[in-house]
């Protein structure tokens, strides 16, 4: 038995006593009551509105759909996936007799989903706009509909999962309700480029898991998951061009084939998510060297690969032109962060060949990063790399370079003034492996800080928190990721004005709370919103609803 | 009373057909060093060769009067295949069909829990073969299998190393429980249901759900092989399920434990275990019992008079209360489960079907079984989960039988538990906090005593090999160093 139950009956002068008593019986420890006033869905829509009616939706509920896109399997497997979620619990209550009496009708039995485009089509500025009613055919019918329009099936996606957050188990009755009716939804994003990182080289992650955490993504409406799949300490993905690059593997077993990424990259694209795969070079890639040590500039000195050799590029031009038949995205991340190149001067073969070409180290870092977007962008792709290669020589990159931030503040505007496109992940607020960033310096981190132009607005495609995984594997990433990543999805998503202005406390938390609470519900394992150090347990007993 | 049917017989013989194909490839030489079975079957032995499973894995049932009626065998292959394919996609397609392992045969055999495994048939080759007598058995050779099991990432295919095959198990004890508390925090029924899957994986049969009402886990549970015991803890710890009748509480500024003096309190106790009877099958209810703080019985003036009226003092209210409670609960067709303060208080006035839960300390179990009444271990300075300083070498060198040596007594030890107290655990976090040490604790509870290392050290590859297994599993088990839960360094 466990000996931490606080006892509520202590001995106490008895004016406290009744004191104790009334905060006993309103604490929320016995009765969390939510505030009405807000509008409990996650990320805000752009625009809504609601009313005071409550509705019953039948278990049972099927679709109907129209459009030249209705009939996509996209949208057929989402509403299954969606009615699972949806209906969870509300079955296998017989015994108690409480189920609704047989010819009882429910408010909403049916979901139309109207789908405009047949494209299947899924790239970066994809529509991802939706139009979500639940309202009465007309004002004199008594007859409730739910209906969902959109653009394209993306959008449809978009709109199954804000009408799943409209859908509450309400344990009185047994049954899901829709409460606030009706409702009138037009909800389009903010940005089109929301991502989160995953690191699967500092710790392999299962596919299964990588999948959990897509299914929570698609919660939040996240659209990117950029896969860091290759570091320095692991080689896990296969290469059948290079077939001895995943010797760098850390065991034969965390190792991912051809088909697990295809896999993966299906099920993203079911769910709305495109994959950005990232091969980070020249640094970063010790691991290479495990099945090919021709790419290290000496067994002694493994670190940049080793920019002397054509072979280097050859083993590069393999690895894209074998994953470019896996990842469809158009954006592909060459890395390009964090070059030692040390390894280069003191190694005698590199050295001279700096000397033959007259370059400097910084020189080859250049030289080498260029040319391996040039491969990219040879295989149809748009290079993306990590805010070093901008800060070195802004001048030689590509004008196609999407340029991602993460050493701090104020990068973006630098960059979108020079004309290049920007993604926001300042390392300060936007990286999840730093425990101590709190809900709120996430949700306030702002991708257009210091951008006022809107030509220069619309050159930051969005923003991305990041994963690192040097601390955090199957154990520990989801908590780590949730709630956090979620305040980041609401300021990617949602209107500017409309989550930047009062007290965040009263506007955004309790609402958070109850997004972290219902990736509970769904099986997601979401921290608690307010402990000083993410990912911590709870500090003691109580609601989730309050913690 | 209600009899109360734990396990499901299958009549006559069950065969499994399972298309399981093939090539037999000689391995690198593996010894039985290398069977990484979690946790280790009574019997094992393997040899040095390599099957591979065909893409078309089917489950095929003849010759068994076992109908699976509700599917448990059925479901029970296919979350089997599940985890053994794991999300890869895997090929079938290979070029030497000489010796193909195509199916498994099944036949009665043992008790229980018990199951034969045999990776070839040695009848037919072209069959593995799997014997059980309970559907239960069935399941936890099925596991077994899955953990026999590899992708090969080159080939693409899943592989059986090591054949041939032999493998006889049976548990060491019959209650292997995992308690979830669900009060301190609320878990939603899909992280209980991933606890649940979690649980089969270790062989556990138990869980232990306090205060919570919920049918639909039970079904889930009941069919995966795992019992639910529900608790009504009584009188003391029932503070929030009384809020919806407050003339339960002896007064509204004293209010637990439960009202001793009130028939009303007996009435919803009954009520309550009446409804619990038709949702949990399991024979067993936790009545609790523990902890119990009688101050306010005697603050409360009516009660405090209607103690002197019926002659008892506080210590034989409790006592009057727990036995009630109990002939409450047998009246419902229930054996009881009592945490241990009820032994230590009135042990020989406790119902002789009684099971004592222990929990306070090692070494209550031998006074327990001493005086005749059953008992589980789970002391907490060993077996609870929410000690994070308690390492995984100690759950598993936790021995329920310590210094109980007549083999008469060592049968009312029917097991033990592993608990998940939760003031610091929620749908975040609990299945890092359970795994991988609970896993450590279901090795002492199953496998046969003379099997198990004498120093934890020695299986420290083979646990870590499963809590990888888990995290493939999309089990969010923590690494084996460091204290419980704790995050990778």
């Amino acid at each position: 038995m466990s000996p931490n139950f606080p006892k509520p009956h202590l001995k106490i002068p008895k004016i406290l006593l009744l004191f104790f008593c009334i905060s006993q019986i309103v604490a929320p420890g016995f009765a969390f009551e939510l505030d009405e006033s807000l509008t409990f869905i996650w990320p805000l829509p752009a625009e809504f509105s609601s009313g005071n009616e409550t509705l019953s939706v039948d278990p049972s509920i099927t679709l109907t759909v129209s459009g030249n896109g209705g009939n996509s399997v996209v949208v057929s497997e989402a509403f299954d996936r969606y009615k699972r979620v949806i209906f969870k619990r509300a079955s296998g209550f017989s015994i108690f007799g409480k189920f609704r009496g047989r010819g009882s009708v429910y408010d909403i039995s049916e979901l139309t989903v109207i789908v405009h485009s047949e494209s299947e089509e899924l790239q970066l500025g994809v529509d991802e706009s939706y139009s979500l009613t639940v309202a009465k055919r007309d004002a004199q019918s008594i007859v409730w509909e739910a209906t969902i329009e959109a653009n394209t099936v993306y959008g449809a996606l978009r709109g199954l999962e804000t009408f799943s957050q409209l859908c509450v188990f309400d344990y009185g009755t047994k049954s899901v309700q829709i409460y606030k009716a009706p409702w009138y939804i037009q909800d389009k994003p903010r940005f089109a480029y929301r991502g989160l990182l995953l690191d699967t080289s500092r710790h392999y992650l299962p596919t299964e898991v990588i999948k959990q955490i897509i299914e929570s993504m698609s919660y939040a409406k996240l659209n990117v998951l950029h896969w860091h799949i290759i570091d320095e300490q692991s080689f896990p993905l296969e290469v059948p061009t290079y077939p001895n690059l995943w010797k760098g593997a850390y065991s034969k077993w965390e190792r991912y084939t051809v088909e697990d990424a295809q896999e993966v990259v299906s099920f993203a694209k079911m769910r709305g998510i495109n994959v950005m795969a990232e091969v980070d070079v020249p640094g970063h890639a010790e691991s290479w060297g495990a099945g090919y040590p021709d790419l290290w500039p000496s067994s002694s000195c493994r670190e940049p690969l080793d920019v002397s050799k054509n072979f280097t590029f050859d083993v590069i031009s393999g690895i894209l032109a074998d994953i470019r038949k896996i990842f469809p995205f158009e954006l592909f991340h060459l890395g390009g962060d964090e070059v030692n190149t040390d390894c280069w001067s003191s190694t005698p073969h590199v050295k001279k060949w700096l000397g033959d070409h007259s370059m400097t180290t910084k020189d080859a870092y250049q030289y080498f990063v260029l040319r391996a977007q040039e491969i990219a962008i040879s295989q149809n792709w748009t290079p993306v790399n990590w805010e070093e290669t901008f800060n070195n020589f802004a001048a030689n990159l590509n004008p196609r370079t999407v340029v991602h931030n993460w050493l701090g503040p104020g990068v973006c505007p630098k960059v979108v003034a020079n004309g290049f496109r920007c993604i926001f992940s300042n390392q300060g607020v936007w990286y999840l492996d730093h425990l101590d960033v709190h809900w709120d310096q996430v949700y306030t981190a702002e991708p257009l800080e210091g951008i006022n132009d809107v030509s220069k607005q619309e050159l930051v495609l969005g923003g991305q928190v990041c994963m690192w995984g040097e601390t955090a594997d199957t154990s520990a990433v989801q908590e780590t990721i949730w709630p956090r990543a979620a305040a980041a999805a609401e300021r990617l998503w949602s209107r500017r004005e409309a989550i930047s202005t009062g007290n965040i406390t009263l506007t955004a938390l309790p609402r958070l709370h109850y997004f972290r609470c219902l990736l509970n519900r769904r099986g997601v394992q979401a921290a608690p919103v307010t402990n000083k150090y993410a990912r911590r347990p709870p500090r003691g007993p109580g609601s989730c609803y309050g913690q | 009373m209600r009899k109360r049917k734990r396990k499901r017989k299958m009549e006559g013989a069950l065969w499994l057909l399972v298309v399981v194909v093939l090539a037999v490839v000689l391995a690198p030489a593996e010894s039985a060093g290398d069977v990484k079975i979690w946790p280790m079957p009574a019997s094992v032995s393997s040899g040095n060769k390599r099957l591979h499973l065909s893409k078309d894995f089917e489950l095929l049932t003849q010759g068994t009067g076992y109908n699976d009626a509700s599917g448990i065998l059925k479901d029970g292959f296919n979350r089997m295949l599940a985890v053994v394919n794991n999300g890869h996609v895997v090929d079938g397609n290979f070029s030497d069909k000489s010796s193909l392992l195509s199916g498994l045969h099944a036949l009665q055999y043992g008790i229980d829990e018990s199951y034969k495994l045999m990776v070839p048939s040695p009848e037919n080759q072209a069959y593995a073969h799997l014997e059980a007598n309970t559907v239960f058995g069935a399941l936890h050779g099925l596991q077994t299998f899955s953990q026999l099991c590899h992708f090969n990432y080159k080939s693409r295919v899943i592989e059986v190393h090591m054949s041939p095959w032999t493998i006889t198990d049976q548990p060491r004890f019959s209650y292997r429980g995992l308690l979830i508390d669900t009060s301190r925090h609320y878990l939603p029924l899909p992280v209980i249901k991933n606890v649940i899957d979690s649980m089969t994986y270790a062989k556990l049969n138990t869980s232990f759900v306090p205060d919570m009402v919920v049918i639909n886990c039970c079904s889930y549970a009941q069919k995966r092989g795992i019992n639910v015991m529900a608790e009504l803890d009584v009188p003391g710890h029932a503070l929030s399920w009384r809020v919806g009748y407050p003339a339960l509480w002896p007064s509204n500024y004293c209010q637990q434990p439960l009202d001793v003096s009130n028939e009303f309190t007996f009435q919803v106790i009954d009520g309550i275990l009446s409804d619990f009877s038709k949702i949990f099958k399991f024979k067993f209810v936790h009545l609790g019992g523990d902890k119990v703080n009688t101050s306010c019985w005697t603050d409360t003036p009516c009660i405090s008079k209607w103690l002197k009226k019926h002659h008892m003092n506080e210590s034989q209210a409790y006592q009057y209360f727990v036995l009630r409670a109990q002939n409450i609960a047998l009246s419902h067709g229930y054996e009881i489960v009592n945490w241990e303060e009820t032994f230590n208080n009135f042990g020989n006035k406790l119902g002789r079907k009684t099971v004592v839960h222990n929990w306070l300390r090692g070494g209550v179990a031998q006074q327990v079984v001493a005086s005749g009444l059953r008992c589980i271990v789970s002391n907490q300075d060993k077996w609870y989960l929410d000690h994070l300083d308690t390492a995984w070498q100690e759950f598993y060198m936790n021995e329920p039988f310590a210094n109980i040596t007549n083999s008469k007594q060592q049968k009312l030890v029917i097991g033990g538990e592993v608990c998940m107290w939760d003031e610091h655990i929620d749908g975040s976090d609990i299945e890092q906090t359970i795994w991988p040490r609970a896993a450590a604790a279901a090795e002492r509870l199953w496998t046969p005593y003379d099997k198990l290392a004498n120093d934890a050290s020695e299986v420290t590859g083979r646990l870590a090999y499963f809590r990888c297994l888990l995290n493939q599993r999309g089990v969010a088990a923590a690494p084996l160093s460091g204290p419980g839960r704790v995050a990778p360094f």
